[in-house]
């Protein structure tokens, strides 16, 4: 019984990370309506600077500093993001989508080549904030207490942006630009405004993703690709554009994988990609997106 | 109010309009008549914006506008109602309002209505939006649609309203109800641009008439006399 119970633990811990990474990136499509291949590597970068702030530049500090530092992460990948959106991304939004991959791929690279550049090619670590923690008991077994933050924080992004975005004046707004940002600038909103705010909250989200994990696990390079990978495998399941597609996605990726980890490890991610076939040949635009 | 001079509008490779110059006066109802694809709908996106203009000019309130973007306009008191009702239809009826409302007040405009004489306006003119508020653009008949389009582009307190084919698709007593709707928005001191296909409709709300044809006005003047020209009303009626 504790087996199950830390394996669902471990599920929503997966989720709770997943649904950040393509919570953000379903975000930033559904209302411009971009594929942002860089997401990965904000994603990575959230990461490396937590890591940095917390493992290195701080390390001695209060550990309570220390856990305030957390999301020093998720703000960084934020003002990356809103640096990005109007001088690299903006020119391209009137071109072919090709173009847009083109760039964002790029961005990818470039993102890589800079964590590179600063952070050096090792992995950087903050364990020190995972092992304050300690553990907690569950049966005859022990589970990290830093993962059920990690859970907690998910859970709480989830409710809060839901909040953001079907309870605040800007999250009407924000659904009326991603529904029709043309008919929305003739309605008097400034949509380039809400175009950075839709792409730095993505940022945000990616970044705090890879902030909350790396007390856990290092920060390495090519992690931000491998993340991007199954963030589109969520949204590819939930649906492009849908915040809720977002959340299920993570779910049943988070179930799915942690329960394939352990009935059958040689072929889990293979059933991850087999169930986001299934779902683009039955339901193509995804669980909760629409088609055109 | 509205002085449109000499505009050239181009959609893609094809030039639609053709040196258009109009005018709207404070308080007037003004109508461009002419067949589908003469270029009616080009004129009121070459004014909102959502079209750039190649050449010519576009005053408002004397100011010249043709080079702002479409939400400074909107916001200078600019009100639009397009074609297709254009509603935000994942969003309430009332989310629809709202977000002309905060665009109004976020324009900081010293001549605009305030939300609860602006609510009054639009039920005034719309009793039956009262009870679709909370509904879904997307579970509303095409003649709520196109009320509930004009309520909002009143929300945002315009100047002039640029209304895009109000009456097509509506049955006529829906359309005699419009027409009443839209009398009383000019009572209300606001200025009106409406683009329509039937003439007939046309003569019941204009006080001024420009027809238009391959993209060129053909006619400008009071509604009544459109009809002693015969070549103006054979290319309208085709």
């Amino acid at each position: 019984m504790d087996i199950l119970v830390i394996h669902l633990f471990n599920a929503l811990l997966y989720a709770s990370v997943l649904f950040l990474i393509a919570g953000g990136l379903s975000l930033i499509y559904g209302v411009m309506r971009i594929v942002n291949l860089a997401h990965g590597n904000l994603y990575a970068f959230g990461a490396y600077v937590t890591a940095w702030v917390v493992g290195q530049a701080l390390a001695g500090a209060h550990p309570v500093i220390l856990y305030l530092l957390l999301p020093a992460g998720a703000f960084a990948a934020a003002l990356l993001g809103a640096i990005l959106e109007p001088t690299l991304l903006r020119p391209f939004y009137r071109r072919a989508e090709e173009y847009q991959l083109l760039v964002t791929f790029g961005l990818l690279m470039i993102l890589e080549d800079l964590m590179r550049f600063f952070w050096g090619p090792y992995p950087l670590t903050a364990t020190s904030l995972f092992e304050k923690m300690g553990s907690l008991k569950i049966g005859e077994s022990v589970y990290p207490r830093y993962n059920l933050l990690v859970i907690s924080i998910g859970v709480l992004a989830a409710g809060f942006l839901w909040a953001f975005v079907y309870k605040t004046r800007f999250g009407v707004v924000l659904r009326a630009t991603s529904q029709d940002m043309r008919r929305a600038s003739a309605m008097g909103v400034n949509v380039n405004r809400v175009y950075i705010q839709a792409f730095t909250i993505g940022c945000f989200m990616a970044g705090l993703g890879g902030a909350i994990v790396v007390p856990g696990q290092s920060a390495v390079l090519g992690m931000g690709v491998d993340a991007l990978v199954l963030a589109f495998v969520v949204v590819v399941v939930g649906g492009l554009g849908s915040l809720e597609g977002a959340l299920v996605g993570a779910l049943i990726v988070g179930i799915v994988r942690e329960f394939g980890v352990s009935v059958f490890p040689e072929v889990e991610l293979a059933v991850l990609y087999l169930i986001a076939v299934v779902v683009l040949l039955v339901r193509p635009a995804g669980l909760f997106g629409r088609t055109a | 109010m509205l002085d449109v001079q000499g505009i050239d509008t181009w959609r893609g490779p094809a030039q639609i309009l053709r040196r258009v110059s109009l005018n709207v006066g404070s308080r007037e109802a003004v109508c461009l008549v002419g067949r589908n694809g003469a270029g009616k709908t080009t004129t009121i996106d070459s004014i909102i914006g959502l079209l750039p203009v190649r050449s010519g000019k576009i005053g408002f309130q004397g100011r010249e506008i043709g080079d702002l973007p479409p939400h400074q306009r909107a916001r200078m008191g600019i009100g639009y109602a397009p074609e297709d009702a254009g509603l935000f239809t994942d969003l309430t009826v009332s989310e629809n309002f709202q977000v002309c409302r905060w665009m109004a007040e976020a324009s900081k405009r010293t001549d605009q209505v305030s939300e609860a004489e602006t609510d009054n306006r639009i039920h005034a003119v719309f009793p039956e939006v009262l009870q679709f508020r909370q509904r879904r653009g997307l579970f509303l008949s095409g003649g709520e649609k196109k009320m509930v389009a004009i309520a909002r582009a009143m929300a945002l307190s315009p100047a002039v309203l640029l209304l895009d084919e109000p009456f097509e698709g509506l049955a006529p007593v829906v359309v005699t109800r419009f027409i009443e709707a839209v009398k009383k928005i000019k009572e209300m001191g606001i200025s009106m641009l409406i683009a329509e296909s039937n003439l007939a409709n046309a003569v019941r709300v204009a006080d001024r008439l420009y027809a238009i044809d391959r993209g060129e006005i053909i006619y400008q003047g009071g509604p009544r006399q459109v009809f002693e020209n015969e070549d103006v009303m054979k290319t309208i009626r085709g």
